[in-house]
């Protein structure tokens, strides 16, 4: 059995590459059939947001790329109630089926898989 | 499964310690390297957060990042680079806050 | 960097034989990459073409081969959504030469 890998994407969806990073590393290992979840904690909830408009920005599609996380495999989908809250956004409009888990929730969350990675 | 966190970020402007603080477990450690080591500060807002935090042994920093930006080790246990190995393995993982 | 003839049109392909822009597809320039991956276009080749515009349409990228299969499965039903299928109609690479013929960017997280 292969390691599981958590992996944390907490950044803007143009804040840099980091949350581009995130989702090819979930892409390639969905691919690969690696057991993975994704967790979406601080600004990374703000991928999740709904009527986002990125070609105003030249930018792709983060949100119509994250939705192909399930056909990868990747099935295992986690957003932070706290950070949604103090971001102002509701967990029942997101762009993608995530749990939304409570603190304690995200601690066994982390305790449970093998790897975590933050990006 | 225990966890390792190790950041490198300032705290200043950044939520990097605050969301870590929250997700520790409480059989995780946190070291802090780099400029995350300003943290430790004494008078800062991060060194009361981390004071309030009550993480007792499981507070490490690297010593040479702490010297090298003259801040005292009171609060954290200080470590040279063969403790940090030595830690990375005592742990069941390390979460890296990239 | 060669070009694709069809009709009185030059398409641009690029180094690996995928369409410079995807606006330039169309169902003749479709054939036309086909032959010369030595492929005649049948219905069941036709359906796997259609859905990978879906895909891309949907999700804005293009599908490794376990998620090909995995959504043929789910809107075309499983004799059609499981690799034998789709490994005999592109020639035992079904993510990458279907995405070259459907006119989409080669797959990144494609061996």
């Amino acid at each position: 059995m292969a390691s599981s890998l958590l992996i944390i994407s907490r950044q803007a969806p143009w804040n840099g590459p980091s949350a581009r990073e995130a989702l090819d590393i979930a892409l390639a290992g969905g691919a690969f059939d690696l057991p993975l979840g994704m967790l979406f904690l601080d600004d990374g909830v703000f991928q999740l947001a709904s009527g986002q408009q990125p070609a105003l920005l030249q930018q792709k599609n983060l949100a119509a790329n994250l939705q192909a996380l399930p056909m990868f495999g990747v099935e295992e989908l986690f957003a932070c109630a706290h950070s949604l809250q103090q971001r102002g956004l509701d967990g029942s409009t997101l762009e993608l089926p995530v749990q939304v888990l409570d603190d304690a929730a995200l601690r066994a969350l982390i305790a449970r898989f093998d790897q975590v990675v933050t990006l | 499964m225990t966890t390792l966190h190790v950041i490198s970020h300032s705290p200043f402007g950044d939520n990097r310690l605050t969301s870590c603080l929250r997700l520790l477990d409480n059989q995780d450690a946190l070291l802090l390297c780099g400029d995350a080591t300003y943290a430790l500060k004494p008078g800062s807002e991060p060194y009361r957060v981390l004071q309030a935090a009550g993480l007792e042994q499981r507070l490490f920093a690297l010593e040479e990042d702490l010297q090298a930006r003259a801040i005292p080790d009171e609060l954290a246990k200080a470590v040279d680079y063969p403790a940090f190995v030595a830690l990375s393995l005592h742990y069941d993982k390390v979460n890296t806050w990239l | 960097m060669s070009d694709l003839i069809v009709g009185n049109r030059s398409i641009a392909l690029d180094k690996d034989g995928f369409l410079v822009d995807l606006q330039d597809w169309s169902h003749e320039v479709a054939q036309a990459l086909a032959a010369r991956e030595a492929i005649a276009l049948t219905p069941d080749h036709w359906e796997v073409l259609e859905l990978l515009r879906q895909f891309y349409d949907e999700y804005q990228l293009s599908p490794a081969t376990r998620p090909l299969i995995k959504y043929t499965a789910l809107k075309l039903g499983p004799d059609k959504g499981n690799s034998p299928h789709l490994n005999r109609l592109f020639n035992g690479t079904p993510a990458k030469l279907a995405a070259k013929l459907a006119g989409l960017p080669k797959p990144t997280n494609c061996i």
